[in-house]
Parts: C-alpha cells; sequence; structure tokens
C-alpha cells in the first residue's frame, strides 16, 4: 500500500546565526490529504512552514514537490511549481478592491507581459468572480480590501492563493485572530478546498486540527517528533508528554 | 607617473586619511540615525554645512577655536533635537518615505535660510593659529591641522564606542538597532531615546563640518556635495554598521586621494566605482546585513 | 488609490454623488482631460514661458510618477535622465547637425539605456538604499557630463538651435512662442496617451501591486525586480524625452540640469501635485512654477518658501493638491 507522496522533506535543517530553528526534519506528505503541522511554542512550525512555502531557503536538506528540488527556488518559481500559501498575517493588497485583488493573482498565472491592452482584454474577471464565490466573497467584490473583516481578509488570501490552482496548498494558521464563528467558517472553507487538493496547514487550536485534519505532523525543538493519524497522535506517549506535561 | 615618490604616496594616503575622517564622522551618524530611527537623514549634509556656519558664526562672538570645538557640536545637535521633535516625530508610522521627504524639505530650507543670513557667496576660513604649518610625519611634512582633524575623529569613534558598549543608554541604541521594535515594547521611553540619537548623529555632523572648514572654506552649497559621499560610504560600508561606516569612509577617503595622483580625471568618479562595485558583489554592503530593511 | 478599472460604471455613478461622478468620468478619459487643461494654459497664465515650463516639467514630474507614485519607488537621481536627455540632443543638434527629430528619439534612447544600467545597479538593493543609490549614481553622471569634451563644462552647452519643425506640408515656426507651446503640446499629448495606456494595461496592475505589498505580489509567481526594471526605463525615457524638449526650448543646456537639485525639484513637484495620480505632476509642476515666478517677483528667496510650504504639504497634505481633492470628493 505505496502512499502517493505529493511533498517530501529530506534532512531539513535551518539554522539561524548560531540557532537551529529545524534539525534534520524528514517528513512525506500523502497527495489529497489534508495534514496539519503542530507543535508546542517554539517548535518551529513556522520556520518549517517558511521554508515549504519558499519564503527562505533551509540551511541543507532538501524540499521535494512531485520529486522536483524545490529548497533554493526563488520566491516565484514556487507558484509556478503549483505550490500555493496563505500568509500568517493577512497579506493582501490594501487598496485594492477585492476582486483585483484575486484578478491580479490570477493575472501572474495567465497573463503574458502586457503592456498596451486595457487588463479587461485579459478577460480574467469571471474566474476572479468565480474564486471569490467559493470562498464565500462574492457579494464583496467591489469593496476595497482594506474594508473587509478580519476573517474575511484571511478568506481573501486563500482566494488569492487558490488563483495560482495549486496542487499544494499551505496554510500558516489560517483561523489566527478570528471568532469562534468565523474559525468554523473557515474550517469548513478549508475542509471543502482538501476535496479538490492536497492541504498542510500549521496550527496550533488542537480541537480543529483533531476534527478536520486526515494527518497529523507533531514538531518538538525543531525536530520531528511524530506523524500519523489523529488516532495515532492521541495516543502517542511523547506527543502527549510534551502537549500535556506543559499545563 | 613621473615624480610620484613613495614619500608622494605616503603623503596622499595620510591626505586620504584626513579626507577620510570627515566621511567616516558624517557616514558614523547617518548610520546612528538610521539604526535606531529607521531614517534616511536628507538633511544630513545641511547639518554638516550648519557646523560650518555655526562654527564661523560662533567664533565671532567667541574668538577661540577650542570652546568652538564644543559649543559647535552641541548647538547643532540641539537644532537636530528639535528638527527631530518638531517634524520629523509626527511623520513615524507614516511609511519609510515620507520622513525622508521631510528632512529633504528640511535641508532645502537650511540652505536657504543660510543663504539669507550669510550671502550666497564661500567664506574662507582660517586655520587656527596653534594648529598651521606642518608637521614631519616620517614620508614628509604634512599640514597639521590635517592631523589635528584624523585625531578628533579618532578620539570622537572612542568616545562613541564608549559610550554604545559600556553605558546603559548605549545598551538601548545597540538593542534598537538591532530590532527597532523591541526596544518599544521594553517600555523604554522611545521618545527619549530618538531625541538624543538624532542629536548625536547630527552633533557629529556639524562637528565635521567644523573640522573641514579651514580645509576647504565653508559655502552654502558644502552640504549638498558632502551628502553623496556620505551615502556611497554609507552604501559601501552597509546601512546601520559603525564599523562599516569607518571602514568604508577611510577606504572612499584614501582610494580618491591616491587616485589624484595616479589617475586625476578618475579621481572623483573614483568612489561611485567603489559603489557600484561593491552593489554588484554584496549589495547589503561590506558590513550590512544580508535582507535588512525591505 | 481605488483602482477606477475595476468599478462597475453603475456603482460609481450610484453610490456617489455628482462630484464623485465628474471625477470617475475624468479618471476614464484622463488623457483628454489633462490635454484639453493644457491647451487653455497659454490663454490663462500670465506669461508664455511659464507656459512650456509647466509642460516640460510636467512631463518630467510624470515620468517621475510612474516610478514614485504608482510603483513606490523614491528615486533621488531622476536629474541624472532629464539632464542626459537635454545633452544628448543638444550636443546632437549643437555639434552634429543632427535632424530635430532624430536627436530627440537619441535622447530617449541614451536616457533608457542609462535607467538600464542605474537601475540594474539600484534596483538588486534594499528598498531604503534606492534613494541613497539612485542620489549617488546621478551625482556620478554629473561629474562624468561635466567632464565630457563637448558638454561645455561649467558653462553649459550653447547652440541647441532648432528654429523651425519642417513636416511634410507645414512648416513651424519654434520662434514664435505660441508655436513651440503647441508643437510640444503634441509631443506631450502622444506620450500621455502611451503613459495611460501603460498604466492600465495588464504591467500597470503589476506596478501598483508592488507598490502595495511587495511581498504578496512575489508569493503571486511576478518577478518583480524584472517590473521594476523595466518601470525604471520607462520612466527614464519619459524624463528623457522632457530633457530633450528643454534643451530645444531654451537653446542651451546647464549643468544645473544634472545636478541633485534638480533631482529633489521633480520629487517636490511630484509630492506637491499628488503622487500616483495622472493629472498630479501637472498640478505639481504649475503650482511649483507659479509659486517660484509669483514670490521671486518680491524676494530674491522665493526656495525658502517652497522649501516651507514642501514641508507644510508632506506634514499635513502628504496626498498633495490633487490627491486630496480626490480624496475629499471621490466618495472613498
Amino acid at each position: 500500500m505505496a502512499a502517493d507522496i505529493i511533498l517530501s522533506t529530506e534532512h531539513l535543517t535551518r539554522r539561524f546565526a548560531g540557532f537551529t530553528a529545524l534539525h534534520d526534519v524528514s517528513v512525506d506528505f500523502e497527495r489529497g490529504k489534508l495534514t496539519s503541522i503542530i507543535g508546542p511554542n517554539g517548535a518551529g512550525k513556522s520556520t518549517y512552514f517558511n521554508v515549504l512555502s519558499g519564503t527562505f531557503p533551509p540551511t541543507s536538506g532538501s524540499v521535494l514537490f512531485e520529486g522536483r528540488e524545490l529548497a533554493g527556488l526563488a520566491q516565484h518559481r514556487f507558484s509556478h511549481a503549483g505550490v500555493a500559501k496563505s500568509f500568517q498575517i493577512t497579506s493582501v493588497f490594501p487598496a485594492f478592491s477585492v476582486l483585483e485583488n484575486v484578478r491580479i493573482a490570477l493575472q501572474a498565472r495567465h497573463g503574458r507581459l502586457n503592456f498596451w491592452s486595457p487588463r479587461r482584454a485579459l478577460g480574467l474577471e469571471p474566474h476572479a468572480h468565480a474564486l471569490l464565490d467559493q470562498v464565500g466573497l462574492g457579494r464583496d467584490a467591489a469593496r476595497r480590501a482594506s474594508e473587509l473583516a478580519h476573517g474575511q481578509q484571511r478568506a481573501l488570501e486563500i482566494a488569492i492563493a487558490l488563483a495560482a490552482d495549486p496542487a499544494l496548498l499551505l496554510m500558516d494558521e489560517p483561523t489566527a485572530g478570528m471568532s469562534p464563528e468565523e474559525t468554523r467558517a473557515m474550517m469548513d472553507l478549508i475542509v471543502t478546498l482538501a476535496d479538490q487538493r492536497t492541504v498542510i496547514l500549521v496550527e496550533h487550536k488542537m480541537k480543529m486540527v483533531m476534527s478536520i485534519s486526515e494527518r497529523i505532523v507533531v514538531l518538538h525543538h525543531g525536530e520531528l517528533l511524530a506523524a500519523g493519524t489523529p488516532d495515532d497522535i492521541r495516543a502517542h506517549d511523547e506527543v502527549r508528554r510534551v502537549y500535556l506535561g506543559k499545563h | 607617473m613621473e615624480g610620484i615618490t613613495l614619500e608622494l604616496v605616503g603623503l596622499q594616503l595620510f591626505t586620504g586619511l584626513a579626507l577620510g575622517a570627515v566621511y567616516v564622522l558624517l557616514a558614523v551618524g547617518l548610520s546612528l540615525i538610521f539604526g535606531m530611527l529607521t531614517i534616511v537623514n536628507f538633511a544630513h549634509g545641511a547639518f554638516f554645512m550648519v557646523g560650518a556656519y555655526a562654527g564661523y558664526a560662533i567664533y565671532q562672538v567667541l574668538p577661540n577655536f577650542w570652546l568652538c570645538l564644543v559649543a559647535v557640536p552641541l548647538a547643532v545637535a540641539l537644532l537636530g533635537m528639535a528638527s527631530e521633535r518638531l517634524l520629523v516625530r509626527p511623520l513615524y508610522g507614516r511609511g519609510i518615505d515620507y520622513p525622508l521627504l521631510l528632512t529633504y524639505g528640511l535641508a532645502y530650507v537650511m540652505v536657504e535660510l543660510v543663504r539669507i543670513g550669510f550671502g550666497k557667496q564661500g567664506l574662507p576660513v582660517d586655520t587656527p593659529a596653534l594648529l598651521q604649518g606642518s608637521s614631519d610625519i616620517l614620508v614628509g611634512q604634512f599640514p597639521t591641522y590635517r592631523l589635528f582633524v584624523i585625531g578628533v575623529t579618532v578620539l570622537v569613534l572612542g568616545g562613541l564606542w564608549l559610550f554604545i558598549e559600556r553605558t546603559s543608554f548605549g545598551l538601548i541604541v545597540r538593542a534598537g538597532a538591532r530590532d527597532p521594535q523591541i526596544v518599544r515594547i521594553l517600555g523604554v521611553d522611545v521618545g527619549k531615546v530618538w531625541l538624543i540619537v538624532f542629536g548625536l548623529g547630527t552633533g557629529i555632523a556639524g562637528l565635521a563640518g567644523f573640522l573641514s572648514a579651514p580645509m576647504q572654506g565653508i559655502s552654502p552649497e558644502m552640504g549638498g556635495s558632502v551628502l553623496t559621499v556620505a551615502f556611497v560610504v554609507t552604501v559601501v560600508g552597509g546601512m546601520g554598521s559603525l564599523v562599516g561606516a569607518i571602514v568604508a569612509g577611510i577606504l572612499v577617503g584614501v582610494v580618491e586621494s591616491l587616485a589624484v595622483l595616479f589617475f586625476p580625471e578618475a579621481a572623483k568618479v573614483s568612489m561611485f566605482v567603489i559603489m557600484a562595485v561593491v552593489l554588484l558583489v554584496r549589495p547589503q554592503g561590506l558590513f550590512g546585513r544580508a535582507g535588512l530593511m525591505s | 488609490m481605488i483602482n477606477t478599472e475595476t468599478l462597475p460604471a453603475t456603482d460609481a455613478a450610484a453610490a456617489a454623488s455628482q462630484p464623485a461622478s465628474l471625477f470617475a468620468a475624468l479618471a476614464r478619459q484622463r488623457v483628454a482631460a489633462t490635454v484639453l487643461v493644457l491647451l487653455t494654459l497659454p490663454w490663462i497664465l500670465p506669461n508664455q514661458s511659464l507656459a512650456v515650463n509647466i509642460l516640460i516639467y510636467g512631463l518630467y514630474a510624470a515620468g517621475f510618477n510612474l516610478l514614485f507614485g504608482y510603483m513606490g519607488m523614491l528615486s533621488f537621481g531622476h536629474a541624472a535622465f532629464l539632464g542626459l536627455g537635454s545633452y544628448t540632443a543638444g550636443i546632437l543638434i549643437a555639434h552634429a547637425g543632427v535632424a530635430w527629430w532624430l536627436a530627440i528619439a537619441l535622447a530617449i534612447a541614451a536616457s533608457a539605456l542609462l535607467a538600464l544600467v542605474m537601475g540594474l545597479l539600484a534596483i538588486r538593493t534594499r528598498g531604503i538604499y534606492f534613494a541613497m543609490v539612485t542620489l549617488a549614481l546621478s551625482q556620478c553622471v554629473y561629474f562624468l557630463v561635466y567632464q565630457f569634451p563637448l558638454s561645455g563644462g561649467e558653462n553649459g552647452l550653447r547652440g541647441v538651435n532648432v528654429p523651425t519643425i519642417a513636416l511634410p506640408g507645414l512648416s513651424l515656426d519654434l520662434l514664435d512662442p505660441t508655436v513651440k507651446y503647441y508643437a510640444f503640446l503634441v509631443v506631450v499629448a502622444l506620450t500621455l496617451a502611451g503613459l495611460s495606456r501603460v498604466l492600465a494595461s495588464p504591467f500597470g496592475a503589476v506596478i501598483e501591486a508592488v507598490r502595495e505589498n511587495e511581498m504578496r505580489t512575489r508569493a503571486c509567481g511576478f518577478q518583480v525586480e524584472h517590473t521594476k526594471l523595466m518601470a525604471f526605463i520607462m520612466s527614464g525615457a519619459i524624463c528623457g524625452l522632457a530633457g530633450a524638449l528643454n534643451a530645444i526650448h531654451l537653446s542651451s543646456v546647464a549643468i544645473e540640469s544634472l545636478h541633485y537639485e534638480t533631482s529633489g525639484l521633480v520629487v517636490m513637484m511630484c509630492l506637491l501635485g499628488g503622487m500616483g495620480t495622472f493629472f498630479g505632476p501637472f498640478v505639481g509642476a504649475a503650482l511649483f512654477l507659479l509659486i517660484q515666478d509669483l514670490f521671486s517677483q518680491w524676494t530674491e528667496h522665493w526656495q525658502l518658501y517652497v522649501g516651507l510650504i514642501f514641508m507644510a504639504f508632506v506634514l499635513f497634505f502628504p496626498k498633495g493638491v490633487w490627491g486630496t481633492i480626490l480624496e475629499k470628493f471621490h466618495g472613498r
């Protein structure tokens, strides 16, 4: 029963001026599954996410996506390869309309270098509207992105990431700063998205992680502590010690 | 290449050090201000110029070079602090361009005020009696005053080093240079720190202006031309790095002076060649941190 | 600044009051509106030379605005493009007897080439260095041109004489200020039309995206450095054109046109008028030149007042005259 691996890291290490944030992390991520990366504060989750998504390269080790080495490539290559991400701190285009936010993300994928035609000529607006509908922002297309509520801005972030039609979607704490209702809405959205593509999350809301994840990866002090299904993780002695011992 | 002896090269080297000393003082002030306030002070050249003119003016009232040497940086620092408090501070948080634009406007106004007060023509400044003439420095006779400038610069740098490395205020400056946010979080009165650092940076610039006055005279435009050099030195050395400012300042000064000897036409652009090379090979500067400030 | 291209026409008209819909209409026809205003300048201004200067410096500011207002990159070295454009056209006309249209074309090419070189050096640095590096590089150009034998050094270049422009079937006497103004206006209008198209194009969208959120633009998959370089080259080319026109207008080129004060000048004009708006550069150029014209009649220290006004704008009206007007009435 060989699993279909879409992304894997091999002996991934990342050092920052004498401090080792990640050490020898080797993980396989299965295609089509919703995997969550968890770990106590300072476990290296964000660093791992940043290396996986191309924000910065690892000090050593590989990031293989569909068998291709991605580590060390420039940021824009990740997007072209089929890996899209949403940021932990909401990062949209504040002065643009919601529609324009998604349209320009689509342009990166579909538009060739064009100095002369009006933007409408690219015909990306219907596609942009469809993506907005998918994340529940259909009626807000004309509003300025900076006017959206926090939860809506996070949804916009996801729409922007989806514009790249990624095979793999990486999300860094997608429910950060959200109210319980917003969190629930976001969880439903993530589950829907996971039907069509592979989703990898970094999260620390344990209830959420346990209820929606198909696989879980646990990091601790920059190292891989455990990996498996939610049931595996629930029963894992080391994980229980790390989490329960902290309280 | 006739007539170029080792002695001549040695003397030019020292000229380069004297030139470099002024550059170092400018770049150090600029880097201090940037490191702490994250502002590129486009008025830095103007404060340099004001220092020169302040020296001229204060000397009329207080004809003692040594008193002026102390009074001028203090006067310029006061002006700098007033500028920071009233003009620059309201712009924090508005993006990196606005404080820069403000300081540019400030420089523009300062130059015009000096033109109104002292006339558009340049003014010559005498070397103080005690420091006139030349001294024997092994390779030949070298103007005493320039040796003095090198000496003062070394003293100022030494004092600055002590201040930053050994005092609690210096600790805050160091922490703030690493991460400006941290200082605020730690509950320090950031406003006071900014005020003092800005005053310190501009005061040093004013001192540099005062020191350079006997070497080249003073004119309202002297700030503009020296601002370019300060920027080049900072880019070469690395923004926010004091060691970088020192190394780059000396490098630029020495290369320029030696170029006068060997390739006179290229002397003025030699510093830009250095800058271009650094930009191609190590864009963050010789001692700058990669990924500093986007 | 809302991207009016994506606002449905009904939204803009329905949601706002009369002034706002007027502005939306203006935005759609911004080139025509600008040209319309510029057409009337010689009639409403106190003197002719002021009108031509507004045209030329407005174009200079428009080129700069592409980089600063629309892309968010503050360059303090744009005098290099204005000056090189002036000197290239000037030297070709005065010393080589080159035809006016070829001289202008080569001036634009020279400035674009310089922008490519400067851009390659300046864009690799972090944002905070950009202003410093561009200032330094343009000072380098100043020194190089100063020493260049044909430039005339301190005294500048004389004898850039283009008394008539011979077009098929038409001969324009450039010694007549009115004819000169409208001849230049044709050039400016065509340039603005091109600029407007570029800003409204997909490329224009990327430029604004970089200003809004560079990191996000990168993450979307755009090659931001290429975009910056192309915008820099376009900006340099437009400013080079303004320089060429200036050389023909004055029949001479002053070395000051390469000095960093000329770089600062365009920064001030752009801010005073309104960065990132289409009319802003011309409003800013007009404002600056009018202040200079007015104040220099009372005092030789008009620059003091301009400087103070500029500082006041930075502190209190950062959006500039036109930007503030847009904000108040556009219903944002």
